[in-house]
């Protein structure tokens, strides 16, 4: 016998076992051929088609939920059949409908990607998931026939668990599609977010670039124009990518906000067949707008940390937790006010703003031991003004346990930076000078930066290579 | 009955009751008519008064420590309360250009102007604006445009005369506001109202306001200090008087100090010959003993001043030679300021001296340049002034920001008003004059509590009127309170029956566009 013939043995066999009419199979093969064929008929090229192709498309969304309920609906059917036959007889023809509405839901959907010109991975990955869906809701029918005549059970639970995580994991390409891809990250706790996904935005977290056109970018562009799809050639989903522009050419031209065509389509009238974001999509603030024009004028820096004649408001005002209430020790502070010497003195008339510790009046005279005498009020202090006295590293030490501590200042002590690396655990603090000391640079950079520091000022110290420069200003970021 | 020919009353006896008044004042008079009442209101006042007399201590140093007691966080010499908000400057420098400088020439930059030399004013664009006497019978009102380029600077990209070349490397980090405006037309009652918040004198200042609320920041200096440019007698100087930082109805001791701009900044200072610092400290104690014994008779607050100014004296004396030793000032200092800075008096050696104060935890540091007020020969005499304090004022700023101070100081520059676009006097391509205009000039602050790199407000081609977000220069008063932290309605101090306030008592609101 020959091989070919052992094996249509073997195949009659199969087919015998699993009592299958070879009409349905066919039926099933032809309807696998189809959908598999669907997408190579239509080809996503990226160019938009007839518009009538993406006018039926646009109910794919609507169609789409529908083999959805089905598809979930099947197991639970299945389960509950156990205990009562007609429920297991229903989940036969959900199994039809949703296979029926699924391979409808394929084709629409491909109608919309093909009409609309959509190409990119997200698209790519949803509609492999469809078209793998079908087919295995083909193989489910299959294989129901014996399932539903008490055989090969476990073959059929393997086969809807696939279902059902195929489901899932084609059902979120496609929001990420529609919603964009971190819809569902956006306000997602910031620590679970680290989690998650560690930030690969930018080299430079704190740029400018990161903090405000990236965000702008991502929740008004990249839709369109990122990984999901690539509207005209052009993703917006990176600085790199940005400044490399599209098909239309490059869409950023550093310094010249007028030049640039990104500019000139986001501030298009609304009813501008070329006004972006297009398709009635959110438009950009005139904020937001703003913010992009003025980082192009100052030059589309990745890493610029500022952008002159543009504020926003939480760069600067974050607001940090309220001091405890001093006013408790309010007995104690005045008397240290009516004297001479160093003070406590209230930021203002809310008590959880805290104190701040004012040297001024005995700058000379005051040290380390005065300092350490303080520590009972560590806890409200949230400045330190410490400019020109006798603390040395010995008192920067004991400053790292004031934990409230905002700024500080130690311009003109004889701090050398030994203890500067303590500091780092003022998770508060966003002001320090060290102007006028002998800092070195080594010992800067052993302050490993506090998480919050952002004006650090080292003028006129061995670290601050530009002393004699006009600029002396270093910022943190 | 004949009535007496010296009697005056009507014999047909008129009574207020008759005459054509009010009824309040008839029910008033009612009240009042009879010896029985006027004796029966009489022994109730005198109770009153004897009970008040009896309770009076109490009562009255209750009434005193009342603001202080009820805030718990009161503090500070005054128990005030304040600030009312955690503030985001704690000191501020101002840089007074008395005499107003010509915004024309220097910040608001109209290009269409120089296509209109000599050409009239139009009178839609002048209004109902009341002129000086010095223009007012003028003939016509030639346009005269800007004799100096203007150039764009900054990554702000913000125009700038050719004129200021040092503001013009710090636009970005200024805060200009071309919108400013006041109400007079005239030097004293302007530079009164933009100091005092009232046009006339007797207010206090805001200097004074900032020491009576926010109090000292180092025991040793004076709180509020007044700086003031030598004067170059080429230039038009208007006066300035001590009413400029009088403290006014408070207490005498919120007063600006005065620093010599020549010789000694402060005057017998110096211990004279054999005194040693022990024998003055014995005299001040006596005198002090002195001055509480007439303080306890006589209830003069203004003994308690006097007081307090001895001892601050006392303590100037070594805190003063500190501040105005510039010896220890680092070469980059020279570098930044320019060697003018050395010479006392100069503009720049006040910049210095400014910087050096607030490091020191003075609070408010005014200084005057005075010569702003070129009637005539403007292309003379602003290159001169231009050159006088551009340098210094760049200096401060950067000075400030290069050392970690700009981060909480306001640094505020002013006039007290504007100038024409139109010529006072002849107008010919090389020279021009400019009157006194109240309606619109271009004032800038830097630093703690403003946005830096902002230009807030417009003027329009002629930069007469204000076509955007007006700023009246008690808005820009009220500004500079809010970020001292204090709200400029609520800090108040009761004089002749009213809540008397800096900006009182036209409302006036905080400039939100230019807050940090």
């Amino acid at each position: 016998m020959s091989v070919a013939a052992k094996f249509v043995d073997a195949a009659g066999d199969v087919l015998r076992r699993t009592r299958l009419i070879p009409r349905v199979w066919i039926a099933c093969i032809c309807a696998g051929a189809f959908i598999v064929l669907l997408p190579l008929s239509f080809p996503l090229d990226g160019k938009p088609h007839g518009d009538w192709l993406q006018f039926l498309g646009r109910f794919h969304p609507l169609l789409v939920h529908l083999p959805i309920g089905l598809i979930v609906l099947l197991p639970l059917l299945e389960f509950a059949g156990t205990r009562r036959q007609s429920l297991r007889e229903a989940a036969g023809f959900v199994l039809l409908i949703a296979l029926a509405t699924c391979v409808l839901s394929i084709t629409f959907g491909l109608l919309l990607a093909y009409g609309s010109g959509e190409i990119g991975n997200t698209v790519t990955r949803h509609m492999r998931g469809g078209i793998a869906l079908a087919i295995e809701l083909l193989l489910c029918l299959a294989v129901r026939r014996s399932y539903a005549a008490g055989e090969q059970s476990r073959s059929y639970y393997i086969l809807l668990t696939t279902v059902l995580i195929t489901l899932a994991w084609t059902a979120h390409q496609g929001g990420s599609l529609a919603r964009g891809s971190d819809y569902l990250t956006r306000y997602m706790p910031p620590r679970l977010k680290r989690l998650i996904a560690p930030s690969a935005v930018s080299s430079h977290p704190n740029s400018f670039f990161a903090r405000h056109i990236y965000p702008v970018l991502d929740t008004k562009c990249v839709a369109c124009h990122g990984t999901n799809k690539e509207q005209g050639g052009l993703r917006l989903d990176s600085y790199e990518s940005l400044m490399e522009g599209g098909k239309d050419g490059i869409v950023i031209v550093p310094r010249h906000p007028d030049g640039s065509l990104l500019l000139k389509k986001v501030t298009l009238p609304p009813n501008d067949p070329h006004f972006m974001p297009a398709e009635g999509r959110t438009p950009l603030t005139p904020e937001e707008i703003a913010r992009i024009h003025a980082w192009v004028l100052q030059g589309a820096s990745p890493d610029a940390t500022s952008v002159p004649g543009i504020f926003i408001a939480e760069d600067h005002e974050e607001a940090p937790p309220p001091v405890g209430d001093y006013t408790a020790f309010m007995g104690e502070i005045r008397q240290m006010q009516q004297s001479q010497g160093a003070k406590l003195v209230p930021v203002s008339a809310n008590p959880a703003d805290g104190l701040i510790l004012r040297t001024t009046d005995a700058a000379a005279t005051f040290d380390d031991a005065q300092l350490a005498k303080f520590q009972h009020f560590a806890p409200f202090i949230v400045e330190a003004e410490l400019g020109r006295t006798a603390v040395t590293d010995v008192g920067v030490e004991t400053l790292s346990q004031f934990r409230n501590l905002r700024a500080l200042h130690l311009e003109g002590t004889a701090v050398i930076g030994r203890s500067l690396a303590k500091l780092s655990s003022l998770s508060q603090l966003t002001y320090l000078n060290l102007s006028g000391t002998k800092v070195t640079s080594d010992a800067v950079a052993r302050l490993k930066r506090a998480p919050n520091l952002r004006h650090l000022y080292l003028f006129n110290t061995p670290a601050d290579p530009a002393s004699t420069a006009d600029s002396g200003v270093r910022s943190t970021q | 009955m004949k009535q007496h020919p010296l009697c005056t009353d009507c014999e047909d006896k008129i009574t207020p009751m008759d005459l054509p008044i009010p009824v309040g004042l008839k029910n008033e008079w009612s009240v009042c008519e009879s010896r029985r009442q006027f004796f029966g209101r009489f022994g109730k006042v005198l109770g009153w008064a004897s009970l008040a007399t009896l309770f009076g201590e109490a009562n009255l140093r209750h009434l005193a420590f009342a603001s202080g007691a009820s805030s718990q966080a009161g503090f500070g010499v005054n128990n005030l309360g304040l600030p009312h908000f955690a503030p985001k400057a704690k000191r501020a420098i101002y840089l007074f250009m008395s005499g107003a400088p010509p915004q024309v020439d220097l910040f608001d930059y109209k290009p269409n102007l120089a296509v209109q030399f000599d050409k009239d004013m139009p009178a839609s664009v002048r209004g109902n604006q009341q002129l000086t006497g010095m223009t007012a019978g003028q003939a016509r009102f030639p346009i005269a445009p800007a004799h100096w380029p203007f150039n764009q600077y900054g990554q702000t990209g913000t125009w700038m005369s050719d004129l200021l070349p040092y503001t013009a490397r710090m636009v970005d980090d200024l805060t200009f506001i071309k919108s400013t405006n006041t109400d007079a037309i005239n030097h004293e009652p302007a530079i009164m109202l933009i100091n005092t918040g009232n046009m006339n004198a007797g207010k206090p200042c805001l200097g004074a306001w900032l020491a009576y609320g926010l109090g000292s920041m180092n025991d040793n200096l004076p709180t509020f200090v007044v700086l003031q440019t030598k004067t170059n007698p080429k230039e038009n100087n208007q006066p300035v008087s001590s009413r400029l930082w009088s403290s006014g109805f408070l207490s005498s001791e919120f007063s600006g100090v005065g620093l010599r701009s020549a010789g000694d900044p402060v005057l017998y200072l110096q211990d004279p010959a054999g005194v040693d610092r022990d024998t003055r400290r014995k005299m001040l104690d006596a005198v002090e003993a002195i001055n509480r014994q007439t303080l306890a008779e006589v209830g003069d607050p203004e003994t308690n001043s006097r007081i307090a100014q001895y001892e601050m004296a006392f303590r100037m004396q070594s805190s003063v030679p500190d501040l105005t030793d510039l010896s220890k000032e680092p070469e980059s200092t020279w570098d930044l300021y320019g060697p003018e800075a050395k010479e006392p008096g100069t503009f720049a050696y006040n910049c210095l001296l400014a910087r050096r104060m607030a490091e020191r935890g003075v609070r408010f540091t005014q200084i005057y340049k005075r010569g702003w007020d070129v009637h005539d020969n403007v292309v003379g005499n602003l290159p001169v002034l231009c050159h006088e304090t551009d340098r210094g004022g760049y200096a401060l700023v950067t000075d400030l920001k290069r050392r970690g101070l700009l981060d909480d100081t306001l640094v505020i520059w002013a006039g007290e008003f504007g100038r024409t676009v139109y010529s006072q006097g002849g107008l010919s391509q090389e020279n021009y004059g400019r009157d006194h205009h109240p309606r619109c000039f271009t004032t800038w602050m830097a630093g703690a509590g403003v946005r830096p790199g902002v230009t807030y407000g417009e003027t329009d081609d002629y930069s007469y009127n204000v076509v955007k977000d007006p700023v009246h220069v008690r808005d820009f008063n009220a500004t500079i309170l809010h970020c001292l932290g204090i709200d400029h309605d609520k800090f108040t101090y009761e004089f002749q029956g009213l809540n008397q306030k800096l900006t009182s008592p036209v409302p006036a609101r905080v400039v939100q566009g230019i807050l940090a």
